[in-house]
Formats: structure tokens, sequence, C-alpha cells
């Protein structure tokens, strides 16, 4: 009896024990339309994101043709992700354990990954209520949390985190006076010159209705809210395009459904109890206009509206209005003057590059000239497509260089100093990502195994062909000083997993790349 | 008073022993000449590393030994025994099929002590060597990937036999049914669990290696045979 007893405590012994559940859960590549993508590029590595585990296999490149995986758990419940503006930095929003049950359940949180070629948890911030999404600060000083997911939502509440603290007091509650609108755009601002103190920071929140300004240097005073105009028809408008002059101090708002553009002039306190005031104006430009941007031309600030064949120029302190007539009805509008060598830039005024996706033609828009002129001139170049939008070049080496996309299959680089435009021609459409370091750039279609990169400096494209379909390539440093093309390969096969095949970005070639898979099992534990 | 209790059964027990051992008969071939045994070995095996290949901690393996008595005095013998398991543990890597075959090949001395003849206990250490071959498919190269390994280590065990069938004279030379329990610890060195896709698979060119971190078969087991002996 005792003999039976041994044994079944021996086999009790031995057969308990089991395994983490995550072996149990399949990966499954984020769909698009979720509020995240299924990966992230940042500087150094790349990020994939793997919900049913709630965390992110980190990709970085040791050296060239190399990869490493490792796993950064996330919160629970994942609401957006994003990559700063420099890339190096990746944001990412949760939702936490909702409702929560016990006093250990996780909260929603944001979680601030360093994206270099060791990449680790920065910090995180806690939050006390779900957010669903999030708008990031291009200079990197403030994130902007709304929209939150709770069971009674209150859609103008924004948390506001300023990213130079840690904890809870990093993080700003603010809810907007509300006139039935919700935030639907967020805009950072470079520092304003606000008259009578020193210049500010401000975030605009663009609703339904009006636009509300929030001074950045001091988030929890009263923000100020400017409506709308009507529409000419008499309806309600809503804001179409926010843009600002850091120097005036001035904000212009393009607004649908009039030919009038709204003008807003920030000025010095105007009563006890204010920081500053506001000065509103509303301008016709004598039609709908397209976009609109602030320029400098020879007589000094102007916001030009282009309203169909004109580039209507608005004086925003008289409200004296100017057009000049373009050679076709161009919707876009870019300023290049920074980009330009000093000896092509006009002394006394901008130079903007005007495209649109209905003209095959774009045209520099020389804004200089002698004093009090309007502008110098206009010069068009037919590219014999139409452009859908113009991306920038990042880095110092060809910061001269932008990249114009079709709506077509093809894209063109532009060389904004020599005016040449280099076409290239793709057999489908195309996915377009810029190197960090500004000196290629890979296009893919997503699904396709062809891929090919472009180098900016001899524009000569090599093409590519993975041996499995490419949903995604970025550029990354690597840990030796190179850089790595890192070509994913998600959601293939069945079961789905993550693979990636690595090319050598500076010289790359499917002769030499190396093909990796499996990278979802790795770091469970 | 419990103090007292248990000496007096502790005693009565080397008194029951002596007496054993006084009116005992000669063990004869109650003390196996050799041995064939047919058994099962479950393993539990808690490294992280089998997690990829079995949704619960227990490998189970098929068991045939063999054993030979060496040296008898009384009721002590040593005998020289190996063993041979073999088993395999298929299972589910996040939706990826994973199987795991290993062979364990263990041989040493074994020290016997027979308390009647019908019932001896055991000890022994076994230097043990273990092949496992482990393999997954992976649905993004469209590749079986596999890795091979060599490992080695120690199976530390005590037992006991007890006879089931056989004739009560230990002069006779037929053969004996045995029934043989024994648990212990089996180390095993851990082994680095490199995945290669197969050099015939429709794999990409140079595909590298998965790793999925280190693998130790080590762990208590149980085996439970049936012998023959002679």
């Amino acid at each position: 009896m005792r003999t039976w007893a041994w044994l079944a405590g021996g086999v009790l012994l031995v057969g308990c024990g089991g395994r983490p559940s995550a072996w149990d859960s399949p990966y499954q590549p984020v769909s698009v339309g979720q509020g995240l993508a299924p990966a992230y590029g940042m500087t150094g590595a790349v990020a994939v994101v793997d919900t049913s585990l709630a965390r992110l296999t980190v990709l970085r490149s040791p050296s060239p043709l190399t990869l490493a995986a490792q796993s950064i758990p996330l919160g629970k419940d994942l609401a957006t992700a994003q990559t700063s503006a420099d890339r190096k930095t990746l944001f990412v929003l949760s939702r936490g354990v909702q409702p929560q049950r016990n006093p250990g359940d996780e909260p929603p949180q944001l979680l601030l990954l360093d994206g270099s070629t060791t990449p680790k948890v920065e910090r995180s911030y806690t939050l006390t209520e779900p957010m669903d999404q999030l708008a990031l600060d291009p200079k990197n000083e403030w994130a902007v949390l709304y929209g939150s997911s709770g069971v009674v939502v209150n859609p103008n509440e924004l948390e506001l985190v300023d990213l130079s603290g840690t904890g809870n007091t990093a993080i700003t509650s603010k809810t907007l006076r509300s006139f039935g609108g919700k935030p639907n755009r967020l805009t950072f601002t470079a520092p304003l010159a606000v008259p009578g103190g020193d210049p500010k920071r401000f975030l605009i929140v663009e609703r339904d209705s009006d636009l509300v300004l929030i001074d950045l240097a001091n988030p929890s005073a009263n923000e100020v809210t400017v409506p709308l105009p009507s529409t000419d028809a008499g309806g309600s408008a809503t804001s179409a395009q926010v843009v600002y002059d850091a120097d005036s101090a001035t904000i212009g708002v393009r607004v649908t459904g009039t030919t009038s553009v709204f003008l807003l002039q920030l000025a010095a306190p105007a009563q006890a109890g204010q920081d500053f005031s506001v000065v509103t104006n509303l301008v016709d430009v004598g039609g709908l206009p397209a976009t609109i941007d602030f320029v400098h031309n020879a007589q000094g600030l102007r916001l030009v509206a282009l309203v169909g064949t004109s580039a209507v120029l608005v004086d925003p302190v008289t409200a004296i209005t100017q057009a000049a007539t373009m050679p076709v009805a161009f919707t876009g509008i870019r300023r290049i003057t920074d980009e330009l060598n000093p000896s092509a830039t006009a002394p006394n005024g901008d130079v903007a590059l005007l495209y649109g996706p209905n003209t095959t033609q774009i045209a520099y828009f020389n804004l200089g000239g002698a004093p009090g002129a309007l502008y110098r001139s206009i010069e068009p170049y037919d590219i014999g497509v139409s452009v859908k939008d113009v991306i920038d070049i990042p880095g110092s080496d060809f910061f001269d260089h932008k990249i114009l996309e079709t709506p077509s299959h093809d894209f063109y680089v532009l060389d904004l100093t020599n005016r040449q435009s280099a076409p290239m021609q793709t057999q489908t459409g195309l996915t377009l990502e810029v190197a960090p370091d500004g000196d290629r750039v890979w296009a893919y279609q997503p699904g396709a195994e062809g891929f090919a990169t472009v180098d900016f400096q001899t524009l000569h494209p090599i093409s590519l062909q993975a041996e499995r379909g490419v949903t995604n390539v970025f550029d990354i440093a690597a840990g030796n000083g190179g850089r790595t093309a890192v070509a994913l390969h998600l959601g293939i096969g069945e079961p789905q997993g993550i693979g990636a095949t690595v090319l050598d970005a500076l010289a790359p070639s499917t002769a030499t790349a190396r093909f990796y898979s499996g990278f979802e099992l790795g770091g469970i534990r | 008073m419990i103090r007292r209790k248990l000496q007096v059964a502790l005693g009565a027990c080397a008194l029951s022993l002596t007496s054993a051992v006084v009116h005992a008969e000669p063990l004869g071939s109650h003390q196996p000449l050799l041995e064939a045994s047919l058994g099962a070995r479950v393993s539990k095996v808690a490294d992280a590393g089998y997690d990829p290949f079995a949704d619960s901690d227990e490998l189970a393996q098929v068991s045939l030994g063999v054993g030979g008595t060496l040296f008898a005095h009384g009721r002590l013998s040593l005998a020289a025994v190996g063993f041979w398991d073999y088993g395999t543990h298929s299972g589910e890597a996040r939706g990826a099929q994973t199987s795991l075959a290993v062979h364990r090949l263990s041989i040493g001395p074994e020290l016997r002590y027979h308390l009647i003849p019908q019932l001896y206990v055991f000890a022994h250490a076994l230097p043990a060597f273990a092949h496992s071959q482990a393999s997954l498919d992976d649905g993004v190269a469209a590749a079986t990937r596999g890795a091979e390994h060599w490992s080695y280590g120690l199976d530390g065990a005590l037992g006991a036999a007890v006879e089931v069938y056989g004739k009560r004279s230990g002069e006779s030379w037929r053969p004996r049914l045995w029934v043989i329990a024994e648990g212990g610890y089996g180390y095993l060195g851990s082994t680095r669990l490199l995945l290669k896709a197969k050099t015939d698979s429709s794999a990409p060119e140079r595909t590298a290696p998965v790793d999925l971190g280190s693998l130790s078969l080590a762990g208590p087991y149980l085996r439970i045979s049936a012998a023959v002996s002679f």
C-alpha cells in the first residue's frame, strides 16, 4: 500500500508543471487601421508589434547582415504607437486592464522606447484613464493624449505629457471648454514671438467649429478658444489647415466652404490676467484656396493662398491682397528656402515649390526681387507626371533634394539646387522609405518580393528580389557604424511568423543577403 | 514517549531482519545472473528550453535495460546495468509544429541488496549520454528546421525489484519475472538549440538558424519495468 502511495506521489511529481501560455498564442501581424502598424522603424532598431503577447520584438543589427532580437514587454491592450519625428523614440500608448478589478491591475500607460542600436525602455508615464490617441511634438518636448475610451468619455480632455519630466508631475490634465466640438487635429508650434514676453510655444487644437490655443509654457492656464468663421453659405465651417509664422506670431487658418482665410495675430495682453491676446481677421482671397502657407517676399511677410491659377498674397497686417498668376492651377506649396544653397536663395524672399496632383508641371516660385516687388519669378517645369506629395530628405548630405511622390507608380528625385529631376519608374505601386541618414530611399510594394533602393549620390537604382513577400523595409544603423536594410516578412506562411531579409544598406545585394525567421519564438520564458 | 516508541519499533525491525537473515535460504537464482527489462521512464523536465516542444514538463520514454551480476556476497551483489531510453514529444510553439526525439544511453554499476529472496533494493549511478533531435516547422521560411545534439550526464536512482513469478527454490534456473521501480535524478548538461533549415528544404539562401536558447533534459524521473532474469 505504501509502495503504491509512493508511486502515485512520484507520478504526480513527474507529471506536474507546464509552460507559459505565450507558447499557445500564435503571432499575428497587426492589421493596419487598428491605430497600430505591424512594425516601426527607428534609427537603430525595428520594432515589430506582437499584440498576442503584448510585447515588441525589437530587431537590431550588431553588424551589417546580422540581426539580433530582444523582447520588450508592453502594457496590455495597445491603443496606438508612433515614432518621434527624429525616429529616435517609439511612443506606445496602452489602455491597461479595463475595467480594473484589483489594485494591482495594470493601469493605462505611455511607454517610451529608445530606438537606438541598444534599444531599451526609456521611461513610462502612468495614466489615470485609458486614452486612444496620441499626438507628438516634432521637437520631442510634449506628447498629448486624448480620445478617452472609458464608459463616460470626455472628448475634450487632454493629457499633456511634459517629456522632460518624469512621474505624475509631468502630466497635466486639461479639459477644453467645449461648445459641442471635439479635437480633430493638433499642431505644436515653434516658439512664437508674442509681443510683451518671451517666445511661447503653443498647442493648436482644431475642433469641429473652433480653434483652441494652449500656452505650452503654462499648460494649466486657461486656454483661448477662437470660433471659426461661418462658410460663405452661412453654415458651420471646419478648419482644413493651420499654418503659422513664428517671428510675427501669426496663425493662418484655411477654413472649409469659404473664400476667406482666417488670420489670428497673437498680441500683447489686452487686459489684466492675460498672457496674450488674439486679434482675428478674415481676408477674402477670391476663391476657395487649395492650400496656404506663410512666405516672405520683398515686401515682408505674406500668407500665400493658392486659388485656381492664382497665388494670392495676403499682407497679414493690412489684409491687402495681391495675386500672382501661375501657369497652371497648383494645389500644393512647399517652402524650400532653407534647402537651397545660399547662392540660389533670393536674398530678400523665400523660394517655394509649387505642385499638384492635377498637373504634370512643378514650378519654382521665387518670392525675392527688388524692394517692393511681389515676386521675382514662377519657373515651371513639365516633368510629365503629377505630384501627390513632396517628401523631405533628412540629414545634411542631400538636404537640397526632395522626393516627388506621384499618384502613379513612379517617383522623382528632385535636386533643388541644380533643378534637375530624376524619374524613377516602377512596375507596380510602391511605398517609399527614406533612410534616416538621408542618403538613399527604399521603394517596395507591400506583399511583393521585389524592392529597390536609390542612392541619392549616384541616383543609381538597385533592384532586389527577396525570397519571400516584403511587408516593410527599414534602414537602420548597424552596431559597428555601417547600415543595415531590414526587409520584413510579416504574416507570410502558415503559421505566420516574424521573418526578415537583411542586406548591407551601403552595398545591397541579394547575393549576400541573409534570411532570418522565428523571431516570434524568442524571449518566452 | 514518541522517542521510546520509535526505539522499540527500530529494535523490533532489527530483530526481525536478523531473524530473516539467520533463517534465510540460499538466494541461488533469485539473485539474477542476467536480467533484461522493458519498461517506461517518465522524466520531469523543468527547463524552459523544453517548453517549445511540450505543453507540460513530462518526457515519457520507452526503456530497455540489461544487467548482469558481477559479484555477489550473501545478500549483497554488484551488477553492471545499462539502459536505452527513447521518447519523442510533439507540440506547438505559437502555432508552429515542433517535435523532440531523445535517445538516452546509461551504463554503470548497480548495488543490490536482497531483503528476502523475492525482493531486492538497489542503487545505481550511471553515466548517461543523450542524443536529442529537435525540429520546428517554420512557416515563414517554408522549411523544417532541425538541431541535433549530444549531451552527457549522470543518472542516480534508488529502486526496488519484486519477483512476481518464479520458482520458490533458488536452485531452479527457470526464468523469473520481476517488476522493478526506481526513482531518481537524471542530470544532463544543457545544449544550445540553434535550429537550422535543412539543406534540401526550400528555405531561402543563407537562412540563419533560429535560436531557441538552451535545452537541458535534466530532472527527476521514475522508471517502471518488467524484467526477466535467469
